[in-house]
């Protein structure tokens, strides 16, 4: 199957091996599209756009790592994410995923808003391939570590944000998956149980589990990762010691920030204001 | 404890696509593999229906009879005294044709509607419409209740060819899977298909005969003209499911209680096509699924 000869080194233990990844999405069908635009589309036919959310990035991670991958906003960290989980197929290169993924990209949905959580636990268990004795086996401990008291019984649209955060990572996380991947999970829930999904994290680590997940939180790189990759608009710009990726970072931002309010100066913008438009 | 999702392992590349053989084989694989998640997902869209409480089951009794009370009143002024026993003629058409326009309609949002998992999760998206389509089965068993009430009222017409409906549904079941499987994919593309399908289906009913018999048809000028049209009528599945229903249900017009049986080889037929029809659609279906999470 594999098309490109594993040559690298490092291949042997690894946990995830990326080469040369790009994702490209052809923005006329990324926007909701109608029947009827696309018979507008046929009368005025323009030059299909592309669009490279990731190109050209690679990455290796062994089991027993843990992979920050930071950057700004609309940088393709989540499409990464995604790749990595089989949710996207890539466009080019090769991603090889060696061992059972799990992974709630953006956690607070839930599955089922109109089901219990204890139906969800179910239905997640089935969404994600488990046989319903194990899910059954599992439910106890999910339910417990979710901690949603009496709620467990009560449909998903009366739970708040923050519940339903704590039920999607204890389902991520209870089924034990050899590479854990965690999109912006860490800033969800209240200070306790931010502080309990962090001793989770860092326990699936210590099983030599691989984990790759995507923060704003850079103390959390800098503490608990033993990586960290930088992706600015698409390209992998650095990667190597959270210490050193985080501090390009700043960096990054603080140039792209002292941009920013250069250009609205001379565009005769207060700059206070401008800096408060970012996204 | 050691326990593992199921192994989503496999080497992943950007190398070409599959063939359709090979398509269709990991489909079947997947369905099989993923049962259980078929059936929760029919379990959760009939706790939502309220089908689970007595007063949703008594929405699914009422809402055929009702339909049923319309046409006749309509029938009656617009044509009087077509067929004896109508509300039982067109009873029998209308509880098939409400199961498949029902799941047409929720297999056409079925891929759509789940967009937040299929962005934040691996799984195979054919369970979607084929959760859909299975629902409606349940949603045509519960119909059989008014069936039975209807029956009641024209007792004379009740005759063992009956017990015959489960097997006719089998072949409505293949088919509207294979449609349903189609529709589901080909609106991620295209939202507003919904409207497109709305009045398709609706136009598709009043050519089919469900409110007249074939007969009628054949009465037309434009029938009687080129009768080689009448051939190119039969085409339509629902000419056949629609006579096949009405035969063992309803039996002849003119002789209540002989008891017809359904054409076998036309019903055969139809599921041969069926079975082809949903190989197709499962093989669209999975070409177009790599790009599902892009698209919505």
């Amino acid at each position: 199957m594999a098309t490109k000869p594993p040559a690298l080194a490092r291949s042997a233990g690894h946990a995830i091996r990326v080469d040369d990844l790009g994702v490209r999405f052809n923005l006329r069908f990324t926007r909701k599209t109608t029947l009827r635009q696309q018979l507008a589309n046929l009368v005025n036919r323009r030059s299909s756009e592309h669009f490279w959310a990731l190109r050209h990035v690679s990455l290796q991670l062994l089991h027993g790592e843990s992979l920050a991958v930071i950057g700004p906003n609309g940088a393709g960290k989540s499409t990464l994410l995604q790749v990595l989980a089989g949710i996207i197929q890539p466009s080019e290169g090769v991603v090889d995923v060696r061992g059972h993924v799990s992974g709630l990209l953006t956690l607070g949905a839930g599955f089922d808003r109109e089901l219990s959580g204890r139906d969800n636990i179910l239905l997640g268990g089935a969404f994600l391939g488990l046989e319903d004795r194990v899910t059954r086996e599992l439910l106890p401990s999910i339910i417990e570590f979710a901690d949603l008291g009496q709620f467990i019984d009560a449909p998903l649209r009366t739970y708040s944000s923050g519940m339903r955060a704590r039920l999607g990572f204890a389902i991520a996380t209870s089924v034990d998956p050899d590479i854990l991947l965690l999109d912006e999970v860490l800033a969800t829930g209240d200070a306790t149980f931010r502080e309990k999904s962090k001793a989770r994290v860092i326990e699936l680590v210590r099983s030599a589990k691989a984990v790759v997940l995507v923060t704003h939180d850079m103390t959390w790189v800098s503490e608990y990762c033993n990586r960290a990759l930088l992706i600015e608009s698409g390209r992998a710009v650095m990667e190597g010691p959270p210490d050193e990726v985080v501090a390009l970072h700043r960096q990054h931002t603080e140039e792209a920030r002292a941009r920013k309010a250069a250009a609205a100066v001379a565009a005769g913008i207060d700059p206070r204001i401008a800096s408060r438009k970012r996204r | 404890m050691s326990v593992t999702s199921e192994a989503p392992a496999t080497y992943r590349n950007a190398a070409g696509p599959r063939g359709p053989l090979a398509l269709l084989t990991e489909a079947i694989g997947e369905v099989r593999s993923r049962r259980r998640l078929v059936a929760y997902l029919v379990r959760a869209e009939m706790k939502k229906r309220g089908a689970d409480t007595l007063l949703g089951n008594f929405w699914w009794v009422l809402d055929p009879l009702l339909q049923m009370i319309v046409y006749v009143i309509i029938v009656t002024i617009l044509a009087r005294d077509r067929y004896p026993d109508y509300p039982l003629f067109i009873f029998s058409a209308i509880l098939p044709w409400k199961w498949f326009s029902a799941v047409i309609g929720d297999a056409t949002s079925s891929v759509v509607s789940q967009e937040r998992l299929i962005k934040q999760m691996a799984f195979p998206k054919i369970v979607l419409p084929i959760s859909a389509a299975s629902a409606g089965v349940v949603g045509f068993a519960f119909g059989l209740i008014p069936l039975a009430l209807v029956m009641q009222l024209f007792p004379d017409r009740i005759t063992p060819f009956v017990l015959l409906v489960p097997v006719i549904a089998v072949v409505q079941y293949v088919f509207s899977l294979a449609f349903a499987i189609l529709v589901a994919a080909a609106n991620v593309f295209f939202r507003d298909l919904g409207n497109v399908t709305r009045h398709a289906l609706r136009l598709w009913f009043y050519l089919s005969p469900g409110l007249y018999g074939l007969d009628l048809l054949r009465g037309l000028e434009i029938f009687e003209e080129n009768p080689a049209l009448i051939t190119l009528v039969r085409l339509n599945p629902f000419v056949i499911l629609f006579e096949s229903y009405r035969a063992v249900i309803y039996g002849a017009p003119d002789a209540p209680g002989v008891g017809l049986a359904p054409d076998w080889f036309a019903l055969g037929a139809l599921l041969a096509v069926s079975v082809a029809f949903l190989a197709v659609s499962t093989m669209v279906f999975k070409r177009l699924e790599p790009t599902f999470a892009k698209v919505l």
